[in-house]
């Protein structure tokens, strides 16, 4: 099978690759680029865990075929981290509250909170759960989940 | 004369040794400096930085890629399987059938009745008739579509009451039978004549699945040693590793099992790594190459353990005040195509037994008369699933302790005030409760912050169209803490360094529920350091020592207490040296803050790194080894007496709610959860698994099961298999309480699966309260309280 | 009978030979007539990309027509909203002019999947799919809605009404054909609508019943000049409730009108037994509550007392 070229930003960088055409977006970045921040959990968009922001919108990685991002900026959790190392205060904040237990639903949540917060930086409990309503967790029960996105939404105030 | 002495002397050491006092290490009560703390996770930063590695992020270069061919049937004879074609495929290594298994063609956590590759029946539409390695996942796929698989399809048993039946068709030659327990308490006969009201219920509950949101995989391969490694993510290394070796035909010290952080587990990847480990391991025997075999989630449903589905039958007498006069129960359990975790493990050991102790609930009840059976048939098996067993009995009693309430018109607060157990009661197997049992506590903390009276009395109509109607529901609950096994020993080591850094090496895994910081805390407190001074070792089978599997609310305790006394043997080398140095007795020295001081001289100081230094030059003693076991458990083989778990955890969820009468849907509003757990090590990692059960007890409440029609999964996606989203679980008010466990570190006893477990019948309960709907078949999803409402009559008119 | 293989092993992976990014409709159309009818349309692809990895569906090209201009906006023209080909559930949800306009479609879009679905789906592969409970389909049904659909033929205006043919089915044949916009009127000052739907949790799930009502208030404001009233799944495509809706015209607008059309609504109403989605019994009086509620709730957005 022959490849394609792709050419996208890539948590802040420029990249260029040559991909199959059935590439999925979720398999380019864990298995061709080695992040592994990006979970699969159900392959079907049910569960969430494959979120990665498309131009800063929260889509479902395991259903997104790599050449759709042509010429897109995708973030994952990996490129959240600051070049000096330090953490976002949303992740700081997931860590303050305890809101992460096995952690596998953690990037979704963080990613997708993160699209929230730009689009609507003072949101209240209801709208923190629609928000991130995509995103399943089995651990947590969510409480400290919604209570870091109000803690980070306050410490950016 | 002389020799009766002697066998007398030798009778009474035996005895000491198992009922002897070192079970009280005698750590509650202790002032405490960073247990009992909130301290962060340690993995914390590595997970919201997406730098935690899970099973399916280690590189697998090299890797073969392992796929199992499944028995399209529920019940069939294997005429053949013909993998001529699969072979010829280029870039398959291996496609093995029954012949192929080097050891013994069995593997179960506790009876080994399930074949790595099916040779004569297959027993479960999902069962393993074949397995292929191949260069890609790809070519492996394609590989077992090569697969030919002839068979002759049985009759196939779905329900337990049917396998029991007689002359039903023998899944298992030893029959569909697994097990047949009893537990006699009393008359019960004497104890319904006594009663004023007796009622009657049945309640059954279906197969549920763990649904953690991390795959299963797996990786094997023969070190250059010869040694068999098998990691992943993993509740049970040494039980893994007990499968591994005979089915591998290999010395269990010729296999070396790692576990690998787990995204979530629940009682599911305990037994699921034994299934696809013991595969993987035998396809990297005879490729000689490294083999991963990673599961899709509609084949996790299909293939892996359950929750045990139920049929309960319940006849419960009371007299007008609401005393308990006789509890009589049949427990059809249906255990699936393999016996897994369900069998009893003597004397109160696997999920059957628990479930038949468990029967009656918290619940002082004189006459008690429980008959419960352990069926096979041809569906996907039941294993552990946080609560193992008293998830499904709890949803029983609970409610007909409502139902009896409501009859004889008194509270459902009031009739459980009136029979809950207290200090001293005993329970349903003669058990005297005789420490730690904060239940009566929890129900009065629980109703306090609820504010049950009020919101009681606030209770009805919610629009003036009289469509929905709110309501409140309560449940209890207990849970053991050990598994009431004889072999329920746990053991750990603790290594100090010279600069006074520590490692310790324990075999419980993690799984989010945070015992990789709880038990560093329990290590860090006992040598008085920080906990950031010790790193716990990733659970290695080479290295730590046998631990048990991480499971039944056991590890805190067991393992707590198992590193409290590596570590006091430890501290007593270090205090030794620094009682020299200091000159001063050892008795008066206090390990606290990293440093070792004269308590009654607290400025005569020494640094722990610099004792430890000294230690380590003089040569001295540098690690220390603790192995801990419960009090050894009874419970009597035909009457169900004895004390099968030594110490239980106790809980009362209070909830409010609102059921739209006319669609049956169900909103939950608020709800308070408290729990005795003897001593919260982590309060906020306590609070985080408190949150985590409600909102997995409130999916079996509403929504959670696995469909099954003809042995057929129906929904093995999570498409279908729905649990609880942000937008169905309420904000949930965690109560810690803490009535010290004599027998845990500082106190503490197990949290893990109590909390799931009252949460489910404390909703039905509301529901009920709500709009007269009783639902007692699972789940309660909108459908089924529709139907219920309109069997009660219509919702109550106030 | 044996359970086939694909119901027992999964593979992930998908097998697409090519993956087409037209820029212009023309080349669009172009793409997929070379395919021969072995290529697919693929905008958000949160129906084909699960349809590909369960090997339903397989094909030698997916052609995105994510990018084709002109498909993105939501407009008014004239008395009618205007939605392009492109256009997400989010969009449409968050659209002011929708909201205020087709009430109904903004709530029915934002039930869709999850936000994240939600993000990248469009509406128009909500009617492709021809799903009979879909959440954008069944409102754009009681909304009377047209399609416009583009092919190496030209452009030809199917209205909703003659759209779906069965379930998965609809006239649009996604190997040659691009489904470029939806039109339909918008609502009026006396016009009020409602969308309604049951589920088994309260995000992310498949439907147990859906209900779309598009009501117009009589003069008087307390009659029910019309009501258009669509429902799903109680056919095999998104079904308009003709019957209930023929009984309200005219009718005062009182209680025992609704639940007499309620009645009325189920007689044509064959919902299927199913074992994960509602017994047949169970949605057929779910029909009831909702075409009752919907048009009490539609007919009070209109301005309509029900008394």
């Amino acid at each position: 099978m022959s490849t394609m070229e792709l050419s996208f930003k890539l948590n802040g960088r420029a990249l260029t690759l040559n991909v199959a055409p059935d590439t999925l977006m979720v398999d380019l970045l864990r298995e061709d680029l080695g992040l592994t921040g990006t979970k699969a959990g159900c392959r079907e968009g049910e569960c969430g865990a494959c979120t990665i922001l498309v131009d800063g919108t929260p889509m479902n990685s395991c259903l997104m075929p790599a050449l759709k991002v042509q010429g897109r900026e995708i973030t994952t959790i990996e490129g959240l981290e600051k070049a000096d190392g330090s953490l976002e205060v949303l992740q700081e904040a997931f860590m303050g509250e305890g809101a992460s237990q096995c952690g596998f639903c953690t990037p979704g949540m963080i990613l997708t909170a993160t699209a929230l917060l730009k689009q609507n930086p003072d949101p209240d409990e209801g709208e923190i759960r629609q928000a991130l309503s995509g995103v399943l967790c089995r651990c947590t029960g969510y409480r400290k989940i919604v209570q870091a996105v109000k803690a980070a939404a306050k410490a950016r105030a | 004369m002389q020799d009766k002495m002697q066998d007398k002397n030798k009778t009474q050491v035996l005895t000491k040794a198992r009922t002897g006092l070192e079970h009280l290490i005698k750590t509650a009560g202790k002032s405490l400096t960073v247990a009992g703390t909130s301290v962060a996770r340690r993995d914390d930063p590595l997970k919201v930085t997406g730098k935690l590695k899970y099973g399916a992020d280690y590189p697998d270069e090299g890797f073969l890629y392992g796929k199992i061919l499944r028995s399209p049937h529920p019940h069939a004879l294997i005429k053949s399987i013909n993998t001529k074609k699969a072979k010829e495929l280029e870039g398959v290594v291996a496609v093995l059938t029954a012949e192929d298994v080097p050891g013994r063609n069995g593997f179960g956590a506790i009876i080994p009745d399930q074949p790595v590759i099916c040779g004569d029946k297959v027993r479960f539409i999902g069962d393993g008739v074949a397995l292929v390695a191949a260069e890609s996942e790809k070519i492996a796929h394609e590989a077992l579509k090569l697969i030919e698989g002839d068979y002759e399809p049985l009759p196939a048993l779905f329900d337990p009451r049917d396998a029991m039946a007689e002359g039903a068709p023998k899944i298992h030659e030893s029959g569909n039978l697994l097990s047949d327990d009893k537990m006699v308490k009393g008359d019960v006969d004497a104890g319904f004549a006594e009663a004023d009201v007796i009622l009657e219920r049945t309640y059954q509950v279906p197969f549920l699945e763990h649904a953690y949101l991390e795959p299963d995989t797996t990786m094997a391969r023969l070190q250059p040693d010869g040694v068999m490694l098998v990691e992943g993510p993993m509740q049970a290394p040494f039980t893994t590793r007990r499968n591994v070796a005979p089915v591998l035909g290999i010395p269990i010290n010729q296999v070396r099992v790692r576990q690998i952080h787990m995204g979530g587990g629940f009682g599911g990847k305990e037994d699921s790594p034994i299934d696809i480990g013991c595969r993987a391991a035998v396809l990297a025997w005879h490729t000689g190459r490294p083999v991963k075999i990673s599961l899709e989630r509609e084949e996790i449903t299909i293939q892996t353990a359950k929750r045990h589905p139920m049929i309960m039958e319940l006849k419960v007498g009371a007299k007008k005040d609401g005393t308990l006069t006789a509890f009589q129960g049949v427990i059809y359990d249906e255990q699936g195509a393999y016996a897994s975790l369900g069998p009893k493990i003597p004397p109160a050991g696997g999920s059957h037994v628990h479930a038949m102790v468990m029967m009656p609930g918290p619940y002082e009840i004189p006459n008690v008369k429980v008959d419960a059976y352990l069926v096979y048939t041809n569906h996907p098996y039941g294993g552990a699933m946080r609560g193992f067993g008293a998830p499904q009995v709890h949803i029983a009693h609970e409610q007909m302790m409502d139902e009896l309430a409501a009859e004889l018109g008194i509270s459902a607060v009031d009739i459980r005030r009136k029979n809950a157990f207290k200090l001293g009661s005993a329970t349903a197997t003669g058990q005297v409760l005789n420490q730690s049992v904060g239940l009566r506590e929890t129900l009065e903390a629980c109703a306090e912050r609820f504010d049950w009276d009020r919101r009681l009395a606030e209770c009805g109509w919610v629009d003036q169209a009289k469509t929905k109607r709110r309501g409140v529901g309560v449940a209890m609950g207990w849970y053991r803490t050990s598994i009431g096994t004889n072999g329920d020993g746990c053991g750990a080591a603790v290594h100090v360094h010279e600069d006074g850094s520590v490692l310790l090496y324990s075999g419980i895994t993690e799984m989010g529920q945070g015992a990789f910081t709880v038990l560093p805390q329990i290590c860090a407190e006992e040598l008085g350091i920080e906990p950031g001074d010790v790193r716990i070792v990733q659970p290695d089978t080479d290295l730590v020592p046998e631990s048990g599997p991480t499971v039944g609310s056991r590890s805190t305790t067991l393992m707590g207490n198992a590193i409290i006394l590596a570590a006091r043997q430890v501290k007593e080398s270090l205090l030794d040296t620094a009682s020299m140095m200091l000159m001063v007795p050892t008795e008066r020295l206090e390990a606290r803050g990293r440093k070792i001081y004269d308590r009654e001289n607290p400025g005569k100081s020494l640094g722990f790194a610099a004792v430890a230094a000294r230690t380590m030059a003089s040569g001295k003693r540098m690690i220390g080894q603790g192995w801990w076991t419960p009090p050894p458990p009874s419970l009597d083989g035909h009457t169900g007496q004895g004390s099968p778990y030594h110490v239980y955890t106790y809980s009362t969820h209070m909830v409010q709610l609102v059921v739209d009468v006319e669609t049956g849907e169900v909103a939950l509003e608020d709800y308070v959860a408290a729990f005795d757990v003897g001593k919260a090590i982590n309060p906020k990692a306590l609070e985080g698994q408190i949150e985590g059960g409600v909102a997995m007890g409130l999916g079996y409440a509403l929504m959670e099961e696995v469909v099954l029609d003809h042995g057929v999964t129906q929904n093995p996606s999570l498409q279908g298999y729905l649990i609880p989203t942000m937008l169905d679980v309420p904000d949930i008010q965690p109560l810690i309480l803490e009535v010290p466990n004599e027998m845990g570190p500082y106190g503490a006893k197990g949290i893990g699966e109590m909390p799931n477990i009252p949460a489910t019948p404390a909703i039905l309960n509301a529901i009920a309260h709500a709009s007269g709907g009783r639902v007692s078949r699972l789940p309660a999803d909108p459908e089924k309280v529709f139907w219920a409402i309109r069997e009660a009559g219509g919702p109550p008119q106030a | 009978m044996a359970l086939p293989f694909e119901k027992l092993h999964w593979y992930s992976k998908l097998e697409v030979a090519d993956y087409l990014v037209p820029t212009s409709l023309p080349q669009a159309l172009d793409m997929l007539a070379a395919h021969g009818g072995r290529a697919r349309v693929i905008a958000g692809g949160t129906d084909v990309i699960p349809e590909l990895r369960s090997r339903k569906l397989a094909v030698s090209a997916l052609v995105d027509v994510s990018r084709l201009p002109d498909m993105n906006a939501i407009e008014s023209d004239g008395a009618d909203i205007l939605i392009g080909g492109g256009v997400t559930h989010a969009q449409a949800a968050a659209s002011p002019l929708i909201q205020d306009k087709a009430g109904l479609l903004a709530t029915g879009c934002g039930w869709v999947g999850s936000p994240q679905i939600r993000n990248v789906a469009t509406l128009a592969g909500n009617l492709v799919s021809g799903q009979p409970a879909a959440d954008a389909s069944v409102p754009l049904l009681a909304l009377d809605a047209e399609v416009t659909i583009a092919s190496a033929e030209g452009l030809r205006v199917v209205p909703l009404s003659e759209f779906f043919q069965g379930v998965g089915k609809t006239v649009l044949d996604s190997s040659r054909e691009i489904l470029t916009s939806i039109r339909f009127k918008a609502l009026g000052a006396k016009q009020g609508s409602a969308y309604l739907r049951l589920g088994k949790r309260k995000a992310m799930t498949l439907p147990m019943l859906v209900c779309a009502v598009v009501a117009t208030a009589g003069q008087d404001g307390r009659s029910i000049q019309s009501a258009a009233i669509a429902l799903g799944p109680v056919a095999p495509v998104p079904f308009r409730e003709r019957s209930a809706e023929q009984f309200v015209a005219g009718k005062p607008a009182t209680p025992e009108t609704l639940a007499q059309a309620a009645e009325t609504a189920t007689a044509q109403c064959t919902p299927r037994d199913s074992l994960l989605r509602g017994s047949c019994d169970y949605r057929t009086e779910m029909v009831k509550v909702f075409v009752r509620r919907g048009l009490a709730a539609a007919l009070t957005q209109a301005g309509c007392t029900i008394g």
